[in-house]
C-alpha cells in the first residue's frame, strides 16, 4: 500500500464528461471481432463466411502459438470475413441467431482458483480466448504465457479525458474481480499491484497490493505505475491488465461461460449531452444504433479510447476486445486568419505564447482535431518533458529512435514506456512531430532485434 | 474575404499540390498560404487534439521581443550620426528618419538575400520554408554597425545562412547560431568596417545629406570614427583607472545602460534588451536558465578579476560594467538562447550559459586582440553544447538506472 503523488502532468480541459449512470444497451443482432486489434498477431482463420458458430467457438488462432485461440462472442452465422492489405482478416462479422447454443468451461470459486497451478490458469485462459486481455511490458503486446513476470499490474486508475472510471464499472462485480485477481496472482512469483486513482471509492482486495496515484494526466498510465512501484530493467517482464478485463476473467471463471457484457463510457464534445454516460454493452455487439442517435456534428471522429490515446474507428463499429471508452469529437478543418500573431484567446493551448493558456484553463473547451500548425523540423524546446513524469529525456530518446540506435534507446529508458506516454509530448510540440509514432517504431525495432 | 479564401483553396492551391503545374514551388505556396491562415489539417492519429502553438507563432514572437531593440537602434543610429556630424537643428524626428535610412536598408538586404537562400534550399531540397530564418534575418542586422556597406551585409547573411545553417540540413540541424556565424565571418573578413575596437558612426556622404528633412551637416567631414567602450577599457594604460578612462571618453554606466552611444544597431541599449528579455521569459519562448546563468557567469568572472591582484585596469573594472558594455547582454538574451545551437538539457543550459558569461569576460580582459568576447564565447559554447549534453545525458542514464535498481531491490 502506497500513495504516490505525480507532480508533472497536464489535464486537457475538454467538454463532454460522462455522467456516472449506466444504461443497459443490449439485444443487438450484428457482432464483430477485429483480429487487427491484436497487434503483431498472425491469425489463422478457422471459419469462413456462411459457417454457423456457437457462442464460444474458435474463430481464429495464433499461428505462432496454436494454444492461443480467439472465440466467438455470439451464436450465429458468419456474415462476412473482410480482408485488408495482404489478405489480413480485418473483421469477422457475425449475425446473431435467434436460438443460442454456447460452449461452457469449467467453473471455479474464489477458493478453488487458489488451488490451481500456474499452468492450469494459463491453459484455461488460453483455451477460453481471454488470455490476450493480459499484456506484457516491455512492448505492450499480448503476454507471453511462458514468461516469468516479476509482477502483475492492474490499472484501475483514470486520468485522461475521459477514461472510464473503474468505480462505476466495478459496481456489483466485486466477487468476479476478486476471483480474477486470485487467478492473476497465480501467474507471477511476485506481487499483484492494484493501481487506483486517488479519491476513487474502490475497496482493497485480497491477493493484491493497492496503490493510489494522485496528480494530473498521465498519473493513470500503466507506465507511470510501473515506474513508481517496480521499474522495468532490461530483461524484466511484467504483465499488465486493465481492471475491467480482470472482471471479465473473473466472470469466465465463476460462470463457466464467456463474459457477455462490459461497460463502456461514451464521452466527448460531439456526443449529445444526454448520451454522455456509461453503457452496459454486449462484447462484440454493434454500436451503430447507439452512435447514430448520440452523435452530433457535421463530421465526427469516433475514437476507441480517449482524446489523447486511441484509434479512430468508424461510426458503425462494434464493441472491441480491448478498451472501455469511446470519445467523439468534431473534425476541425477551420483555418484562422494570421494565427501566428493573434492573441490566441480562442484557441486552446498549454503554452504562454497563447493568452488562452493564462485566461482559458479554468473552463472546459469544445476541442476539435485541428493540427493548429504545419510540420517543421524538430527543435529541442524542453517542452516535451514538461509533462512527462517518467524521468525520460524525450528529446534525446526521439533522436536515438530516429537514428535507429537501439542501445541508446534502451539506456534512455524506452523499455519503460509505451507510445501512449508521449501523447502529451505530441500535444505540446510546436513542430508537430509525430512523437508517438517515432517511439512506436523504436520499440518495434528493439523487439525485432532483441534487447 | 471568404470568396477570396475559396478562390485560394479551390483554384490556386491545386496548382501547387502534387500533380499541379507548379508542384516544385509548393514550399513557397505553403509558406504564403499558412502565413495568411493557419493550416486546416486534422490530426492523423493519436493524440487527437493538439496545442494551438506552432513554429510560425514562436518565431514571430521572438521578432516581437526584438522590437524595442530595433526601434531604439534606429533612433540611436540617427542620433549618433547627427551628433558626430554636428548636424544643426537635429530633432527626435530627424534622428529617427536618418536612422531609418541607415538601418532599414540593412534589414531589407538581410531579409531579401537570406530569404532567397532559404527559399532556394527549400525548393531544391523539397522541405518546408522554416520560419527560423525570420529570426536570423533580424538578429544579424542588429549586431552590425549601422554604417556597414550593404554588399557586406549581403555576403555576411549568405555565409550565415548557407554555411552556418543550410549545408547542415537547415533549421534544427545547424551547430552554430547562423546570425552569429554571419557576424563572425564579417568580423574576420572585413575587420576595417566591423572590428570591435572602432565603429564608424557615419559619414556625411550618405544619401539624403543636407536635405531639410534630415537636417544640415555643419562641417562636411569625410568620416568619423569613435572607439567603443570595450576598446577604451582595453586600451586603459597600466596603473590608470578604467572607469576614469571610460568617463573621459564619454561613457558612463548611465549612458551605456540607456544605450545612446555608438555601437551595433540593436545591442547598445540595456533597457531595450531587458524589455525583450522580459517578453521572452514571460511567454516562455527562450530559456531563462541560459540567460540567468550567463549573467551569473559574467558577474562571477568579472568579480574574480576584481579581487585577483592583477596589474590590469580592465581587470579591475567593476563587474557591472561587463554586463552593460558591448554585445554581451544582447548575445546572452537573443543569440545564446537559440534552442538549436544551445545545450538541450536543463542542467546543460545552466553550464552552457554560465561558461558563456565566464568566457566573455575572460576574452575581453585577457585577450586584447578581441575586445568583444561575447560573440566568440557564444560560438565556442555552441560547439561545446553537444559535449555538455553528452555528459548530462550520461549522468541521467546512471541516475535512472540506479533508481530502478534501488526500487527493484527494495
Amino acid at each position: 500500500m502506497a500513495n504516490f503523488k505525480i507532480k508533472k502532468g497536464f489535464d486537457v480541459k475538454v467538454i463532454g464528461k460522462p455522467k456516472t449512470t449506466v444504461e443497459e444497451y443490449t439485444s443487438q443482432q450484428l457482432f464483430a471481432v477485429y483480429p487487427s486489434e491484436f497487434e503483431g498477431l498472425k491469425p489463422r482463420l478457422k471459419v469462413k463466411a456462411g459457417d454457423t458458430v456457437k457462442r464460444g467457438d474458435v474463430l481464429f488462432e495464433n499461428k505462432k502459438n496454436e494454444k492461443m485461440v480467439f472465440r466467438s462472442p455470439c451464436c450465429g452465422s458468419i456474415k462476412a470475413v473482410n480482408l485488408g492489405a495482404r489478405r489480413f482478416p480485418v473483421e469477422i462479422l457475425i449475425e446473431r441467431a435467434a436460438e443460442e447454443k454456447s460452449i461452457t468451461f469449467e467453473t471455479y470459486t474464489r477458493d478453488s482458483v487458489g488451488q490451481l497451478s500456474r499452468e492450469q490458469v494459463v491453459d484455461h485462459l488460453l483455451n477460453s480466448g481471454l488470455w490476450p486481455l493480459i499484456k506484457q511490458r516491455p512492448f505492450n503486446k499480448i503476454a507471453d504465457p511462458d514468461a516469468d513476470p516479476k509482477a502483475v499490474f492492474i490499472n484501475a486508475a483514470n486520468s485522461a479525458p475521459f477514461q472510464a472510471d473503474f468505480s462505476v464499472v466495478l459496481k456489483g462485480d466485486e466477487e468476479a474481480f476478486q476471483v480474477g485477481i486470485n487467478a492473476l496472482a497465480k501467474l507471477t512469483a511476485g506481487k499483484v499491484h492494484l493501481c487506483k486513482s486517488v479519491g476513487s471509492d474502490i475497496p482493497d482486495f485480497g491477493n493484491a497490493e493497492s496503490h493510489t496515484f494522485a496528480g494530473k494526466h498521465p498519473s493513470g498510465n500503466t507506465s507511470v505505475h510501473i515506474n513508481r512501484i517496480s521499474p522495468i530493467l532490461p530483461g524484466d517482464t511484467v504483465y499488465t491488465i486493465t481492471a475491467q478485463d480482470v472482471v471479465l476473467i473473473g466472470k469466465l471463471l465463476t460462470t463457466g461461460e464467456l463474459p457477455r457484457t462490459k461497460i463502456i463510457a461514451l464521452a466527448g464534445p460531439a456526443v449529445k449531452e444526454e448520451f454522455r454516460q456509461y453503457y452496459k454493452v454486449q462484447i462484440g455487439a454493434s454500436l451503430e444504433e447507439l452512435l447514430n442517435k448520440s452523435l452530433e456534428g457535421d463530421e465526427v471522429r469516433v475514437i476507441n479510447g480517449n482524446v489523447l490515446w486511441g484509434e479512430k474507428v468508424s461510426a458503425d463499429t462494434c464493441v472491441p476486445f480491448y478498451g472501455s471508452e469511446f470519445f467523439a469529437l468534431e473534425e476541425d478543418r477551420s483555418r484562422h486568419l494570421m494565427g501566428w500573431t493573434m492573441p490566441g484567446l480562442f484557441q486552446y493551448s498549454s503554452h504562454r505564447v497563447n493568452l488562452s493558456s493564462v485566461m482559458g484553463l479554468g473552463h472546459e473547451w469544445k476541442l476539435g482535431t485541428n493540427m493548429h500548425g504545419s510540420h517543421r523540423a524538430m527543435v529541442v524546446t524542453g517542452w516535451m518533458d514538461k509533462y512527462q513524469p517518467l524521468n525520460i529525456m524525450t528529446d534525446f530518446l526521439i533522436r536515438a529512435a530516429l537514428a535507429h540506435d537501439t542501445d541508446e534507446m534502451i539506456q534512455l529508458g524506452i523499455l519503460e514506456t509505451d507510445p501512449e506516454d508521449f501523447a502529451l509530448a505530441s500535444f505540446v510540440d510546436p513542430h508537430k512531430t509525430d512523437v508517438c509514432g517515432i517511439i512506436k517504431r523504436g520499440l518495434n525495432e528493439i523487439e525485432e532485434e532483441g534487447i | 474575404m471568404n470568396a477570396l479564401f475559396d478562390f485560394m483553396d479551390k483554384t490556386i492551391a491545386p496548382l501547387f499540390e502534387k500533380g499541379g503545374k507548379f508542384e516544385r514551388l509548393y514550399p513557397l505556396f505553403e509558406a504564403g498560404d499558412t502565413f495568411n491562415r493557419t493550416p486546416g489539417d486534422v490530426t492523423p492519429s493519436a493524440p487527437h487534439v493538439r496545442d494551438s502553438i506552432d513554429q510560425k507563432r514562436l518565431m514571430i514572437f521572438v521578432i516581437y521581443a526584438l522590437i524595442p531593440c530595433i526601434l531604439f537602434g534606429i533612433w540611436n543610429a540617427g542620433n549618433q550620426f547627427n551628433l558626430a556630424n554636428n548636424v544643426a537643428n537635429a530633432t527626435f524626428t530627424t534622428d529617427m528618419l536618418r536612422g531609418a535610412t541607415m538601418v532599414l536598408p540593412i534589414i531589407f538586404v538581410s531579409y531579401a538575400v537570406g530569404g532567397i537562400w532559404e527559399v532556394l534550399f527549400a525548393l531544391v531540397r523539397r522541405h518546408e520554408i522554416n520560419e527560423g530564418f525570420l529570426v536570423t534575418g533580424m538578429l544579424f542586422p542588429l549586431v552590425l554597425p549601422p554604417t556597414l556597406p550593404l554588399w557586406q551585409v549581403a555576403i555576411g547573411i549568405s555565409f550565415g545562412i548557407v554555411i552556418g545553417k543550410e549545408i547542415f540540413g537547415g533549421v534544427g540541424f545547424n551547430i552554430l547560431n547562423p546570425a552569429l556565424t554571419a557576424r563572425a565571418f564579417l568580423f574576420f573578413a572585413f575587420p576595417a568596417q566591423i572590428s570591435g575596437d572602432k565603429v564608424w558612426v557615419g559619414t556625411a556622404k550618405t544619401a539624403f545629406e543636407n536635405s531639410p528633412i534630415f537636417g544640415t551637416v555643419a562641417e562636411n567631414i569625410d568620416g568619423v570614427t569613435m572607439a567603443t567602450p570595450l576598446a577604451v577599457a582595453a586600451a586603459a594604460e597600466k596603473g590608470s583607472d578604467a572607469v576614469t578612462a571610460l568617463g573621459d571618453a564619454g561613457f558612463t554606466l548611465a549612458n551605456m545602460t540607456i544605450g545612446n552611444i555608438p555601437g551595433c544597431i540593436g545591442s547598445t541599449s540595456v533597457i531595450a534588451i531587458l524589455l525583450g528579455m522580459g517578453f521572452l521569459i514571460l511567454t516562455g519562448i527562450a530559456s531563462w536558465r541560459v540567460m540567468l546563468s550567463g549573467i551569473l557567469g559574467c558577474v562571477a568572472m568579472g568579480w574574480l578579476f576584481n579581487v585577483l591582484p592583477l596589474d590590469n585596469p580592465f581587470a579591475a573594472l567593476p563587474f557591472v560594467y561587463h554586463i552593460v558594455m558591448g554585445g554581451f547582454l544582447f548575445g546572452i538574451v537573443f543569440m545564446a538562447t537559440d534552442p538549436v545551437s544551445a545545450a538541450a538539457t536543463n542542467t546543460g543550459k545552466c553550464i552552457y550559459g554560465f561558461l558563456i558569461g565566464v568566457l566573455t569576460v575572460l576574452i575581453r580582459v585577457a585577450n586584447p586582440a578581441y575586445p568583444e568576447g561575447a560573440m566568440l564565447a557564444i560560438l565556442f559554447m555552441n560547439v561545446m553544447a553537444p559535449l555538455i549534453d553528452h555528459f548530462v545525458v550520461q549522468g541521467h542514464i546512471k541516475k535512472r538506472t540506479a533508481y530502478a535498481r534501488a526500487l527493484n531491490n527494495a
